[in-house]
């Protein structure tokens, strides 16, 4: 048991952000391999550390592991307002962790045949990004999570902007300044949290754990106002329908492991942040707004899989499909129930493997053939037999195929919403009848993709190209493995975030 | 002899400076043009000597010299401390504005010493009387630093100045004489206690709302803030750095202890600043969408960040004063290395053009990053001291009523569009272009290079650790 002693989570999330100082220093010179492999190597070990973390984490456990506070010169973070600078794992915190540090490995293999300029700056920036996701994932104090939150938006801009594609400066401005307008009305809710709670309970504190205590006591008017504040926050993020815009342009115009790390982990920040501060900390503002949500979270599924069966461009195709997933894991979340929040916590994990897989598919084609139309191609699966192998089993998984990781997280969502017990909210049940109905778009998109561009005739252009390299193929297998283990094997997830889930339910029963 | 002790209880930084002033003009009558250099360290050794000075100041208990005419106190020791320590940083930025006129360097130090004292004496100023005398004597040494600059631009920028310094001040000084009319003082502790028996009246709001206004001037906002596009650029640079630091630093100091004492029975007041703030703020930020010139782009910024300050002073309370003390703080630190990456641009020969810093990330990554990193820190991104002061500013206006909600989303929704053109500094400086000749920036200021690098730092270290500034912030607002 010596080994937990050195694991410490202050290492686990500042570590990148070392790295990146590293790589931005004069240290290394302008040599791509040496900055690649170090890259590679250093996200390698970072990924055994999150396993061990896994291995000493004890999910029956209540609250929070491997706990940890920084100070500086024997005061907090930002004293005279009772904030900390702590970090902590529960089991949800956990599993966004590995799944962060698991993306970013093979972020970093795929990123070889994709980042052609300025690496020094480029695998600076990606291990920055991380950094601020893991501290987003590992935040113990509203206003730290706030702080990293923001921070993730700065490498982003750079990330996109500049190894995108043409638009790439515009999208990666649309999508700051919609992040950045979302999260100043999260900060307000956040500011409003803080100041409630210290006007009913006196202390002045950003505890997570603190303020879900002195919520209950808020006005009621108080506690919704606060919870549609951070909702917007979250939605722009997750992204919730009418505010989605940024992401197709966002995604086309980023390079591949880009749109890998922004579709796996980045929406999932939404998600998470939609548990953690509207169910955990004002469970009974989101009793209310849950009815409400889940036509937002239907409208979610049902329009974005239309959108995405009429597009052209295999990125937004699978850009949009995203979105359309993000609205399964919203209704999960709203169903208020335990079966219908696994498949929430399932889906986010399993979209995320599945939508890193399925761009760096598009990423792949696109490489070769330079374009992404999906009328421009077609028959690959001639020249490309084992990409065509991988397209199939992700897409099959994407579709929700039994025995694939996509299926557990919808199956359970719809039977969660089937059993919800909402108060005097009927319509549930006939909107996600609908719901599965309409599910069979997804299938449709997804085939369509598949069809188009493995199958039917093959261009005489597109002879001579190449299948997979030994790189790709490395982060495809590992993807698929990961698809097919959690496919059959659920439960591996379920059981760590089941301590926290339950815990939400009994906040909401109160 | 009770002057005497006067002064040296609690005068002594400033008369320092009034000595070095003399100094300064004695010297430039005799001294031959290439002695120019020592007129900066001179005035570099004034404002250390009056910097350390300072701690001789009597503060505790407060100090009240010349027949109630000055104060000292904790807060005003903090406000002398803030503008000596800035203007030490921007005399180091001179050196670029000197070289074309080495002939009038002593008394371009002159009147640089002229403005600190002016602002010295602002922030200590107890009666209306001392401050006005301090307010102008601040605005005509400004005056004359913007005509510094050698061509006409900067005689009719200096020109604008004045006739609407002209205009404010009048309008201050109407306001000053209603109130004057209403209690029969001057002095803001007996105008204070005058209402403490008296109702205010109505007549007592319009004066404290002319006051106000005449004050706003300075602080470059709504309604007297059209001036400050093209007085930022066409003055010398190292001028708009002292411009947009030490004159507004000070008011706001003024600003606040008006706010807590003579004026603070006015409750229209408080609404009328927060219209003028929140509607600078979407004025400022929305004209700096389509700046192509940095230092225009600057003015918009300092303008929408009096703004963002004027909403906090305007909600009096000792927290929320707290804030702003921290907010000035981190915002003199984040402007100066971004003035002083301007100047470093200009004196390798590039214009004020944004399109010119294209490939600047390329030929100049530690400068860039330390540019970037200042023009994030006013744009609010974490991990620089703009985030955390945002953060601290918000929340006192979080917490000063749900009435004031409304007005802080609209705030937010102006630093959104502010983040757009901070991000289009970056971007341009981030951007790869063939057309543009990438040149490597001449290390010719390297005082410049080492106040950006050293605000750069400082950025990022209060970003990460304010705790203890924001502490001392504290006790000084609580000792107002």
């Amino acid at each position: 048991m010596d080994v937990i002693n050195y694991l410490s989570i202050i290492v686990l999330i500042f570590s990148p952000m070392v790295a990146a100082a590293l790589l931005f220093s004069s240290f290394f010179k302008h040599n791509e391999v040496r900055i690649r492999r170090f890259s590679k190597g250093f996200a390698s070990l970072h990924f055994l550390y999150t396993i061990l973390f896994l291995v000493f984490f004890n999910p029956l456990k209540d609250g929070i592991s491997y706990y940890k506070e920084i100070t500086f010169f024997g005061s907090d973070w930002i004293q005279p307002l009772g904030l900390k600078m702590a970090f902590g794992l529960d089991g949800l915190s956990l599993l966004m962790v590995i799944l962060t540090s698991f993306v970013f490995l093979l972020a970093l293999i795929a990123s070889k045949s994709n980042i052609r300029a300025k690496h020094k700056f480029y695998y600076s920036m990606i291990f920055l990004l991380q950094t601020a996701v893991l501290g987003v994932f590992c935040a113990r104090d509203m206003f730290l999570f706030f702080m990293f939150w923001e921070l993730e938006l700065v490498p982003m801009y750079f990330l996109i902007g500049q190894w995108g594609d043409k638009k790439a400066k515009a999208s990666a401005m649309k999508f700051v300044l919609y992040t950045f307008l979302g999260s100043l009305f999260m900060l307000l809710g956040i500011l409003l949290l803080h100041f409630y709670s210290f006007a009913t309970y006196g202390n002045l504190t950003g505890d997570f754990s603190q303020i879900a205590i002195s919520t209950p006591e808020f006005p009621m008017f108080m506690q919704i106002v606060i919870s549609i504040l951070l909702l917007v926050g979250f939605a722009v993020k997750m992204p919730i329908v009418p505010l989605h815009t940024w992401l197709p342009d966002a995604h086309v115009d980023a390079p591949t492991p880009v749109s890998m790390i922004l579709a796996a982990i980045l929406l999932k920040m939404g998600a998470f942040g939609i548990i953690r501060f509207n169910m955990q900390l004002l469970p009974e503002a989101f009793k209310l707004i849950a009815p409400v949500l889940i036509i937002f979270a239907l409208v979610n599924i049902i329009y974005t899989a239309l959108v995405a069966y009429a597009q052209s461009d295999l990125k937004k195709i699978v850009a949009y499909s995203s979105i359309s997933n993000m609205g399964i894991v919203l209704l999960g979340l709203c169903t208020l129930n335990l079966i219908g929040f696994s498949g929430a916590v399932f889906q986010m994990i399993a979209h995320g493997i599945i939508s890193a897989g399925l761009f760096m598919l598009v990423g792949i084609i696109y490489i070769r053939t330079k374009t992404r139309e999906i009328i421009e191609l077609g028959g690959l699966g001639a020249v490309m037999p084992r990409l065509m192998g991988f397209g199939l089993i992700l897409s099959l998984a994407a579709i929700g195929l039994p025995l694939l990781i996509g299926f557990v997280g919808e199956f359970l969502v719809f039977l969660g919403a089937f059993n919800s017990n909402l108060e005097n909210f009927a319509p549930i049940k006939i909107y996600s009848v609908i719901a599965i109905f309409i599910l069979v778009l997804s299938a449709a998109y997804m085939l369509r993709l598949l069809h188009k561009t493995f199958w039917a005739n093959i261009f005489e252009r597109w002879q001579g190209i190449k299948d997979i390299t030994n790189h790709e193929f490395v982060v495809l297998f590992s993807l698929i493995l990961v698809v097919g283990f959690f496919g059959v094997f659920p439960m591996a997830i379920i059981e760590i975030v089941q301590p926290v889930l339950t815990n939400i339910l009994q906040f909401l029963q109160i | 002899m009770d002057f005497l002790h006067n002064i040296t209880n609690i005068m002594l930084p400033e008369m320092t400076i009034v000595a070095f002033i003399l100094l300064q003009i004695i010297l430039s009558m005799f001294l031959d043009m290439k002695f120019y250099k020592l007129a900066k360290w001179l005035t570099v050794l004034g404002i250390f000597l009056a910097t350390s000075l300072c701690t001789k100041v009597q503060i505790e208990p407060i100090y009240y010299g010349f027949k109630n005419a000055i104060i000292s106190d904790n807060y005003t020791i903090f406000f002398k401390g803030l503008i000596l320590i800035s203007s030490f940083l921007i005399v180091f930025l001179t050196k670029k504005t000197i070289s074309s006129r080495r002939n009038s360097a002593f008394q371009f130090n002159a009147l640089i010493l002229t403005v600190i004292l002016g602002a010295l004496t602002l922030v200590s100023a107890n009666d209306f009387l001392t401050m006005f005398i301090s307010m102008e004597t601040l605005g005509f040494a400004m005056f004359f630093l913007i005509a510094f600059d050698k061509g006409f631009k900067s005689k009719e920028a200096a020109f604008k100045y004045l006739i609407i310094s002209a205009v404010a001040s009048s309008i201050f000084l109407f306001g000053v004489s209603y109130l004057y009319g209403i209690t029969g003082h001057l002095n803001f502790s007996l105008i204070y206690e005058y209402f403490l028996e008296k109702n205010p009246t109505l007549l007592y709001s319009m004066a404290a709302i002319f006051i106000t206004c005449g004050l706003t001037f300075k602080l470059g906002v709504i309604p007297f803030a059209n001036w400050i596009l093209d007085i930022y650029e066409d003055a010398s640079t190292s001028v708009v750095t002292l411009l947009s630091i030490v004159p507004k630093v000070a008011m706001f100091g003024i600003l606040a202890r008006l706010l807590v004492f003579p004026l603070s029975y006015s409750f229209e007041l408080t609404f009328v600043l927060v219209l003028i703030a929140v509607v600078t703020a979407i004025w400022a930020n929305v004209l700096a969408i389509r700046q192509k010139n940095i230092k225009r782009l600057l003015a918009c910024s300092s303008s929408a960040n009096a703004a963002y300050v004027l909403f906090t002073v305007s909600l009096v309370s000792v927290f929320n004063l707290s804030t702003v003390l921290f907010y000035l703080v981190a915002y003199i630190f984040m402007n100066i290395g971004v003035f002083a990456a301007v100047i470093i641009l200009e004196s390798s020969e590039f214009s004020n053009k944004l399109y010119e810093f294209k490939n600047f990330a390329y030929t100049n990554p530690v400068f860039t990053l330390c540019f970037a990193t200042c023009i994030l820190g006013l744009a609010g991104f974490p991990i620089t001291a703009g985030f955390i002061s945002k953060i601290y500013l918000f929340s006192a206006i979080a917490r000063s009523g749900l009435v004031f909600l409304p007005f802080l989303v609209v705030l937010m929704i102006t630093i959104v569009v502010s983040v757009y053109y901070y991000l289009r500094v970056v971007k341009f400086m981030f951007e790869k272009s063939d057309t543009v000749e990438s040149e490597v920036i001449a290390y010719k200021t390297s005082s410049a290079i080492v106040i950006l690098y050293c605000c750069a730092a400082i950025t990022v270290v209060l970003g990460i650790f304010p705790s203890k500034i924001i502490e001392l912030c504290q006790f000084m607002a609580y000792n107002i």
